[in-house]
């Protein structure tokens, strides 16, 4: 089947020309003396290339913070902010297949992710009617999607009456009428504005994610009640297990939406973002689109939410529904390539890279950790100006200023690389990467 | 083909398109000439849809022969589904994915396909075929590749029809194809008008009159919103009220050079 796909797709391509007379050469003999999963292989190397590095990292990072100490553990993010990159990617990569794919800047996009969180903490704790408290975690988290699916069709078909910054501002006023409403309305909770817990009582159990009725096939997630596995020469803690666990659901979900940007209907919402008045006069319906891909971006988000919520065992209206969520999710876009669909995950590790590098305590370590326990005194002790020591300087630059290097950051990237991360790198091998790199790679090895 | 009932348009006090009636054959080539304002564009976007008109009706006859229909208040996709597409007089592509795309993307249009979010575009390979065809037909094959953006104005105007042709069109409405394109690129442009007029019904907007009287079946003449002439070229050429129109108070000085 695959044999049979690939070679449709490379048949076409050149006969058209698609791919350059090299490319072609090339494929040729693989049609000829190769099998279709090199092929298949070759097509995917960078896919499979990027699972491989995400595979490994949690071992590397215990390896490398075993060996190096403080160094490593200054440089290398912890697999708990991994997580929270993975499941906030995906947050990130929904809001940017809207809003980066149709150029429909969907400014309250954090409603869905907030549904999605909301909903599976509720479902936890009995208080969504027709769902018991021990509803599987995968079937919430599936239903928390199709839940915010369906409130971005309402959402969306008042927000695409507008377009431009009109539609941004109507989507971001949805999403604060949200907040306002669930940050005040008392069935949730005893206090509301601080969110919602996962009743211990009620569900004492981690958020399984796996093949929800097959408990084999099941993995707890989160810091306290999530699985352990040991296995072979691998002692995987609770950590990496919500690691690989909330990483694979992201994965899945990066592919079906990879697929989507890839069909008939993603290139429909490309014209959209081009050209929208001749997208309409060549006969689509554009709001119809619009709204379709609305509804699927709003899926996406639900899923993330509803991880983001499994893991933490919590959601409040401040981390999940205020605007700056959205917010975020804009930065991590931009940082990462708007309109690349992987982009924002990339940016997203890219911000929480730097955050956790400057940050003040760093758990597992970060520069100025770092540079307390390795200048040496007679450096420290130096004297700057007005009498300051260099000691002293650096606490007064580097504590607790994250946020303020990131939006210097924010503001290089923007000016200086406008197609982000992604764009930079497609930029510069003249395609996307999964289509480049294999010929990039074929040269490397001549 | 097509066919307007006193079609009428009016912004405020305004009237642009004043009770037009107007009928165009199956395979006709039709040039809708008029001075600066006389109500050309909108007249096009009352039949695209784009407008709504105030009074009247647009209707259109499928070659299936099961008579004509109203298309009055269609929306720009819907007449475009039912066959109407048009060219724009300022390029309005897809400007920065490949001119094959540009195409492409409207063929799948015409096929219905977009609606289908599970299997990769490249298996689609009609729209391929259909899109190389097109581009193959308005010249614009080894340029195939390139960014929709980067071709030279001239390119750019055939790329123009091409997105109009690749939606399989009954009715081609080309609003002046030509404009803004260079005396040596016109002839080029000249000779795809006359291509395509051979398989379509062709509306066409044009300034140029050595062009106009040359290709058209048939000329109309628009002025201040209303058809004040209409007929084979040479009749219109020697029409008063379109000399009026045309070169208002100073025809007697004119009338040696015209």
């Amino acid at each position: 089947m695959f044999l049979w796909f690939a070679r449709r797709v490379s048949r076409v391509k050149r006969r058209w020309g698609v791919i350059s007379t090299e490319t072609v050469d090339r494929e040729t003999a693989v049609d000829t003396d190769e099998s279709w999963v090199r092929e298949y292989a070759r097509d995917h190397v960078a896919h499979l290339l990027v699972v491989a590095a995400f595979g490994v990292y949690p071992l590397l990072y215990s390896l490398l913070v075993a060996l190096g100490g403080g160094v490593a553990g200054a440089f290398l993010p912890r697999p708990e902010t991994m997580t929270a990159v993975f499941y906030f990617g995906l947050f990130a990569m929904s809001f940017d297949f809207i809003s980066g794919y149709t150029g429909y800047l969907s400014f309250g996009h954090a409603a869905f992710y907030g549904t999605g969180g909301y909903f599976v903490v509720l479902v936890a704790n009995g208080k969504v009617p027709l769902l018991p408290a021990d509803t599987p975690f995968m079937v919430s988290m599936v239903l928390a999607g199709v839940l915010a699916a369906l409130l971005a069709v309402v959402i969306g078909s008042v927000s695409f009456r507008l377009s431009g910054v009109y539609f941004a501002m109507i989507t971001l006023g949805f999403a604060q009428v949200m907040y306002v409403f669930m940050r005040d309305w008392g069935f949730l909770s005893s206090n509301p504005r601080d969110g919602v817990a996962v009743s211990n009582d009620l569900h004492p159990a981690g958020f399984e994610i796996g093949i929800p009725g097959v408990d084999a096939l099941n993995l707890a997630i989160g810091p306290l009640r999530g699985d352990e596995i040991e296995w072979l020469f691998l002692d995987l803690g609770a950590t990496e297990v919500s690691y690989y666990m909330v990483g694979l659901v992201v994965l899945v979900c990066y592919f079906a939406m990879q697929r989507m940007v890839h069909s008939p209907f993603g290139r429909v919402l490309v014209a959209i973002r081009e050209n929208e008045e001749r997208a309409r006069a060549v006969g689509y319906n554009t709001f119809r689109y619009k709204l379709g891909a609305f509804a699927a971006s709003a899926f996406f988000a639900g899923v993330a939410g509803a991880l983001f919520a499994g893991v933490r065992r919590s959601v409040s209206p401040d981390n999940s529904l205020y605007f700056l969520v959205s917010g975020d999710a804009l930065l991590a876009s931009i940082i990462g390539g708007f309109g690349t669909l992987a982009g924002p995950l990339y940016g997203w590790l890219f911000d929480r890279s730097v955050v956790e590098f400057l940050s003040k305590t760093g758990a597992g370590g970060g520069l100025l950790p770092l540079l307390r326990e390795y200048l040496p005194g007679s450096v420290v002790e130096a004297q700057l100006v007005g009498g300051m020591t260099f000691g002293e300087g650096i606490e007064v630059f580097l504590n607790g200023h994250a946020p303020l290097y990131l939006g210097a950051v924010f503001v290089a990237f923007v000016v200086y690389v406008p197609g982000g991360l992604l764009g930079w790198v497609r930029n510069r091998l003249g395609g996307t990467v999964a289509k480049q790199l294999p010929a990039y790679l074929a040269k490397l090895r001549r | 083909m097509l066919r307007t009932r006193g079609l009428t348009r009016r912004f405020g006090g305004l009237v642009a398109v004043d009770h037009v009636d107007f009928e165009l054959g199956g395979d006709e080539l039709c040039s809708l000439i008029g001075p600066n304002g006389a109500g050309k564009t909108t007249f096009f976007n009352l039949l695209t849809g784009v407008l709504s008109p105030s009074d009247g009706a647009v209707e259109l006859r499928s070659d299936d022969g099961d008579g004509w229909r109203e298309v009055t208040g269609a929306s720009p996709a819907e007449t475009a589904r039912m066959g109407v597409h048009r060219s724009y007089q300022i390029t309005n592509v897809f400007p920065t994915v490949s001119v094959l795309e540009n195409v492409r993307v409207a063929a799948q249009a015409d096929a219905d396909t977009g609606r289908r979010f599970h299997r990769n575009v490249g298996t689609f390979d009609e729209h391929y075929e259909e899109a190389y065809g097109i581009l193959e037909r308005v010249g614009l094959a080894d340029r195939a590749h390139a960014t929709a953006e980067n071709l030279s104005h001239g390119a750019a105007r055939q790329l123009e029809v091409a997105i109009a042709l690749a939606g399989d069109p009954d009715v081609l409405l080309l609003d002046e194809p030509n404009a803004g394109v260079s005396s040596e690129s016109v002839d080029q442009i000249v000779d795809l008008i006359e291509d395509v007029a051979t398989d379509h019904a062709v509306l066409l907007v044009e300034h140029n009159m050595d062009i106009v009287m040359n290709v058209s079946d048939r000329v109309v003449v628009l002025d201040r919103g209303s058809v004040i002439a209409d007929g084979p070229p040479e009749d219109v050429r020697n029409d008063e009220d379109v000399r009026q129109a045309y070169l208002g108070g100073y025809e007697r000085e004119e009338e040696g050079t015209v």
